[in-house]
C-alpha cells in the first residue's frame, strides 16, 4: 500500500542529491545565483503588505500579532505549499526526457520536487525568523514548532504529489486546471486575512489542509499554543495525509504503464 | 551459458486513439475506439552473458521498444524481463543539463544511473580525459557542438562500469577516431565479460562487432542467432532480395544442395541437383523452379521427395523422404537457358495460396561433377553467397550497334551493324541475323529474319578493324510489323549465327546507344501508341 514511499525512503540520498542539482540548474547561469531564492519571495511580501496596509488600510493587528509580521510567516508557509505542489504536480511531465531515455526510479520525482521547494524555502525561513527576532524582540520555544509543521506540510504535499502527479501526467487539461485551482486556493486560504472573518463558514475554510499548515506557523511564532491544542483538527489532518497516501500508491501504480507510453 | 538477460513472451501494444477525447469518449461509451498496435509481438530471447549481440531491424520496427522494456523504462504489455546485472542504457543526449558545466553534468547524469557523489568524484577524471573535452568541461553544456555532448555523454555512460551496456545507435555521432576509441572500450568491455546489446539499423556494425544477432521486424522476432547470418538475412530483405515470408519459410526449413552434375550433349545441357530439404511443414509439397535473374523467366518442376542417401547426417525420423534428385535438360525445356545467371529455387504455397519461393542453400555443394561444359554456349555453375548460380555466356562476343530506326507505316525498320571480331564475314552466306522480340511478361518470342548487306563501316574502321580483317557483310536490316503486338513490354534480342567454320550462335541483347536516330516519344498507330525505349542503351519496346 506504501511501497512509492519505501522507495522514495529507501532513495532518500538519490531525492537530496538530485533536489540539490536542480537548485544548481534552476540557478545556473545567473551571478547571483541562489539569493534569487530570496529576493523574489521577500518582494512578493512587501508588495502584498504594501496593498493591504497603505492601498486597503486592512492591516490591523491580529490577534495582537503586527500585520506585516502576521503576513510574513503566513506568506512563508504557503510559499512552500505553493512551489512546491505546483513543481511535484508536475514531476512526471517536467521530466519528461528522463523519463523517456533513463532507466530511472521514476516514483521518487514528485518527492526530489518537494525536497527542492522545501531547500529553498528554509532559506527564506531562517531569514524571516532572524528578522522576527529583531521585530518581536523576543524568542520562544514555541519557535521549535515549526519543525513539526514543516513535516506535517512535507507529508501533505508528498500526499498531494503523488496524488496529482501521475494525473498531471495522463492530462494536461488537469495540470492547467491545478494551476487555477492554486490561485483560487491563495485567495481562499486564510493568508492575507484572518480565519475568523470567515464567520459562519470559518469551519469549512478550515478543512483546507494548507490552513492547518499556515495557522500552524502562526500559532508557533505568535500566539504560542501547540498543535496538541487543538486534536480534532490534527486528527483530521493526518486522516486525510493517510488517505492521500493510499490514494497516490494507488494511481501511481494503476497510471504508470499508461503515462509512459502516452507521455 | 549464463543469461545477462533473458526475455519471455514479450509484448507490447500501444493504443492509438482518432482523437485526444478518444480516451475520454471510450471510458463513456464503452465501445472500442481505438487501434491497437503491436510494437512487440510475443518476442522471446536470451542474451547470454560476457557477448556483443546485435539487434537489427529498421527505423519503428520494436527495437527501441524492446530495449526501454528491458532498461525499465517502458512496461511490458504481457511477457517477463529478467536482468541479472547492473545496466546502463547508453544514449548520450539525456539527463545532461545545457544549462549546467560539462562537470556538474558528470554527477548529474551519475545520480540518475544513482551513483553517489564520491563514487562518482572517482570516475570524473577519467571521465573527463575519455571525453577529450578538456577545458571545455568547465563549460555549460549549451556551448558544446553535439559532436562534444555524444562524446560527453558517452564518456559518461562508459565509465561508470556497467555490467550490461545498451548501446542504441549513439556512435552515429562523433568523428571517426572518437568511434573507434568507443569500439575499443567496448571491446575492453567484451574481454572483461561483460554483455553488451547494441542496437543498430546496419548490419555492417553488427556484423563487425556482434557475436550474436535478433533481428526484429514489425514487432516480431525473425531470426536469432550467428550475427554474420543473421546479417546476411537482414541484407536480403533490405535490399529487396528477398520478401519476409520466404525468409521465414527459408528459416523454418533445412535445405542444401549437395551435388552438382552437369554435361552438354547434341541435345544440349543437362543438369542434375542432389540434396535434402526438410522442415517444419512436412506434408508441404514443393516447386522446383530454375529462375533467370534479369528477367524472372523461370521454368519449375514438381520437386519429388525421396529418401536422402547424401553425406550429410540428417535426423532419422525426416531422411526418409528428405532427399531429392532433380534433374534439368534442354531436351525437355528447349530455349530456355540463355545467356544470363540463373538460381535455383524451390517455392510453396502458403495458406493464402501464394507462391512462397526461396533460393536452396548451396553453401556446402559439391561442384565436381559441374565442369564448364562448352554446348551451344557455355555453361558454368558456381556458388555465390551461398547460392548455386547457373552462368550461361555466349561463346563468342558480338560487337554491334543500331544505327537507325524509323516507322513506314505500321513496319518498324531497325539498320545496324554486327559482327565478331575474327569471324570474318565476307559474304552474303557467311552471317544469318534474326531478331527476336520477346514479351517481357509471357516471355514469347517472335522471331524476324534480318537482311545482311554489305557496309564497308567495319572494314574501313581502324579501331574496329586493326588487323585488316574482311567484315563488310555486317549490315543488318530488319522489318517488324507493330501491328502484330499487343499491349505489353517487349525486349529486342538478336541471334548471329555463323555459317562457316566455327559455326557458333550468339544471342544477344540489341545495343541500341545511337539515340539521335531513333523515333523519340510515342508512335501513334491506330488505337496504340508504341514507344521504343533506350534509355538502358538496349532496344525495348512499350506497347500501349
Amino acid at each position: 500500500m506504501f511501497n512509492i514511499y519505501k522507495e522514495m525512503w529507501d532513495r532518500r540520498k538519490m531525492i537530496h542529491a538530485l533536489s540539490l542539482q536542480e537548485i544548481k540548474k534552476e540557478y545556473a547561469g545567473t551571478v547571483l545565483g541562489s539569493v534569487w531564492g530570496l529576493v523574489n519571495p521577500l518582494m512578493r511580501i512587501a508588495v502584498y503588505w504594501f496593498v493591504f496596509s497603505i492601498g486597503t488600510r486592512a492591516d490591523n493587528p491580529v490577534g495582537g500579532a503586527p500585520y506585516a509580521a502576521w503576513l510574513a510567516i503566513g506568506m512563508v508557509a504557503w510559499f512552500l505549499l505553493n512551489d512546491a505542489f505546483r513543481l511535484s504536480q508536475k514531476a512526471f511531465r517536467s521530466k519528461r526526457s528522463i523519463i523517456k531515455n533513463t532507466p530511472f526510479p521514476i516514483a521518487i520525482l514528485p518527492a526530489v520536487q518537494i525536497t527542492f521547494s522545501f531547500y529553498t524555502h528554509l532559506i527564506l525561513l531562517v531569514v524571516i525568523l532572524i528578522a522576527m527576532a529583531f521585530a518581536l524582540q523576543t524568542v520562544s520555544v514555541y519557535w521549535l514548532q515549526i519543525l513539526y509543521y514543516d513535516f506535517a506540510a512535507l507529508m501533505l504535499l508528498l500526499g498531494l504529489g503523488s496524488v496529482t502527479a501521475p494525473l498531471v501526467a495522463i492530462s494536461k487539461d488537469f495540470g492547467r486546471f491545478l494551476d487555477t485551482v492554486l490561485i483560487f486556493l491563495f485567495w481562499m486560504t486564510p493568508i492575507l486575512w484572518p480565519v475568523e472573518n470567515a464567520g459562519p463558514l470559518e469551519n469549512v475554510v478550515k478543512l483546507n489542509p494548507f490552513h492547518y499548515i499556515v495557522q500552524g506557523y502562526r500559532d508557533s511564532i505568535f500566539y504560542h499554543s501547540g498543535f496538541w491544542e487543538h486534536p480534532l483538527y490534527t486528527l483530521y489532518f493526518w486522516a486525510l495525509v493517510l488517505v492521500l497516501f493510499i490514494l497516490g500508491n494507488y494511481l501511481y501504480k494503476r497510471m504508470k504503464p499508461i503515462f509512459l507510453d502516452i507521455m | 551459458m549464463d543469461i545477462a538477460v533473458s526475455v519471455k513472451h514479450l509484448t507490447k501494444k500501444y493504443k492509438l486513439y482518432q482523437d485526444k477525447w478518444g480516451p475520454i469518449k471510450e471510458v463513456v461509451s464503452k465501445k472500442k475506439l481505438h487501434k491497437e498496435f503491436l510494437a512487440l509481438n510475443d518476442v522471446s530471447l536470451d542474451f547470454p552473458k560476457g557477448e556483443a549481440i546485435g539487434v537489427l531491424g529498421t527505423n519503428g520496427s520494436g527495437k527501441s521498444t524492446l530495449l526501454k522494456i528491458i532498461t525499465g523504462i517502458a512496461d511490458p504489455t504481457s511477457g517477463t524481463v529478467e536482468v541479472n546485472g547492473a545496466l546502463v542504457f547508453l544514449d548520450v543526449s539525456s539527463g545532461i543539463d545545457s544549462e549546467l558545466s560539462g562537470y556538474d553534468n558528470i554527477f548529474m547524469k551519475g545520480v540518475l544511473l544513482g551513483y553517489s557523489k564520491e563514487e562518482m568524484m572517482e570516475k570524473a577524471d577519467d571521465i573527463i580525459e575519455f571525453s577529450e573535452l578538456g577545458d571545455f568541461i568547465n563549460q555549460p553544456v549549451k556551448n558544446y557542438s553535439s559532436g562534444m555532448k555524444a562524446k560527453l555523454g558517452f564518456a559518461i555512460s562508459v565509465n561508470v562500469n556497467p555490467d550490461i551496456l545498451i548501446v542504441d545507435e549513439a556512435l552515429a555521432v562523433g568523428d571517426s577516431m572518437f568511434r573507434a576509441k568507443c569500439m575499443n572500450k567496448m571491446n575492453e568491455f567484451k574481454e572483461q565479460g561483460k554483455t553488451i546489446i547494441f542496437v543498430s539499423h546496419d548490419k555492417n556494425a553488427v556484423e563487425s562487432f556482434c557475436s550474436k544477432a535478433a533481428w526484429i521486424n514489425k514487432g516480431e522476432l525473425i531470426a536469432y542467432g550467428d550475427s554474420k547470418h543473421v546479417g546476411s538475412i537482414y541484407n536480403e530483405f533490405m535490399s529487396g532480395r528477398k520478401k519476409l515470408e520466404e525468409i521465414r519459410t527459408e528459416l523454418t526449413l533445412n535445405h542444401s544442395i549437395e551435388q552438382v552434375y552437369q554435361h552438354v550433349t547434341d541435345e544440349g545441357l543437362s543438369l542434375e541437383l542432389k540434396g535434402y530439404l526438410y522442415g517444419t511443414k512436412a506434408d508441404t509439397s514443393f516447386d522446383f523452379v530454375l529462375k533467370e535473374n534479369r528477367t524472372g523467366e523461370y521454368i519449375s518442376k514438381p520437386l519429388e521427395r525421396i529418401a536422402y542417401s547424401g553425406r550429410s547426417s540428417l535426423p532419422a525420423d525426416v531422411a526418409g523422404d528428405a532427399g531429392f534428385a532433380i534433374s534439368i535438360s534442354e531436351r525437355e525445356y528447349p530455349n530456355f537457358l540463355k545467356p544470363g545467371a540463373f538460381t535455383f529455387l524451390v517455392r510453396s504455397k502458403n495458406e493464402n495460396g501464394e507462391w512462397v519461393q526461396f533460393p536452396l542453400w548451396a553453401g556446402n555443394a559439391d561442384l565436381e561433377g559441374a565442369v564448364d561444359q562448352k554446348g551451344q554456349f557455355l555453361y558454368k555453375a558456381k556458388v555465390e553467397n551461398n547460392q548455386l548460380i547457373l552462368r550461361v555466356d555466349n561463346l563468342e562476343k558480338v560487337q554491334e550497334q543500331v544505327n537507325k530506326i524509323w516507322l513506314e507505316g505500321n513496319n518498324l525498320h531497325i539498320e545496324g551493324v554486327a559482327f565478331v571480331r575474327g569471324y570474318e564475314a565476307g559474304s552474303q552466306e557467311d552471317v544469318s541475323i534474326r531478331m527476336h522480340v520477346v514479351d517481357l511478361e509471357s516471355f514469347e518470342e517472335k522471331s524476324y529474319p534480318a537482311v545482311v548487306s554489305e557496309t564497308e563501316e567495319i572494314t574501313e574502321n581502324p579501331s574496329f578493324n586493326p588487323q585488316g580483317k574482311n567484315y563488310n557483310f555486317a549490315q543488318f536490316k530488319t522489318v517488324i510489323n507493330l501491328d502484330e503486338f499487343n499491349k505489353g513490354k517487349y525486349e529486342y534480342r538478336m541471334k548471329y549465327k555463323m555459317n562457316k567454320e566455327p559455326f557458333h550462335e550468339m544471342y544477344i541483347l540489341v545495343w541500341a546507344s545511337n539515340s539521335k536516330e531513333y523515333p523519340g516519344g510515342a508512335l501513334q498507330l491506330g488505337d496504340k501508341e508504341v514507344e521504343i525505349q533506350t534509355g538502358s542503351k538496349y532496344l525495348r519496346m512499350e506497347v500501349r
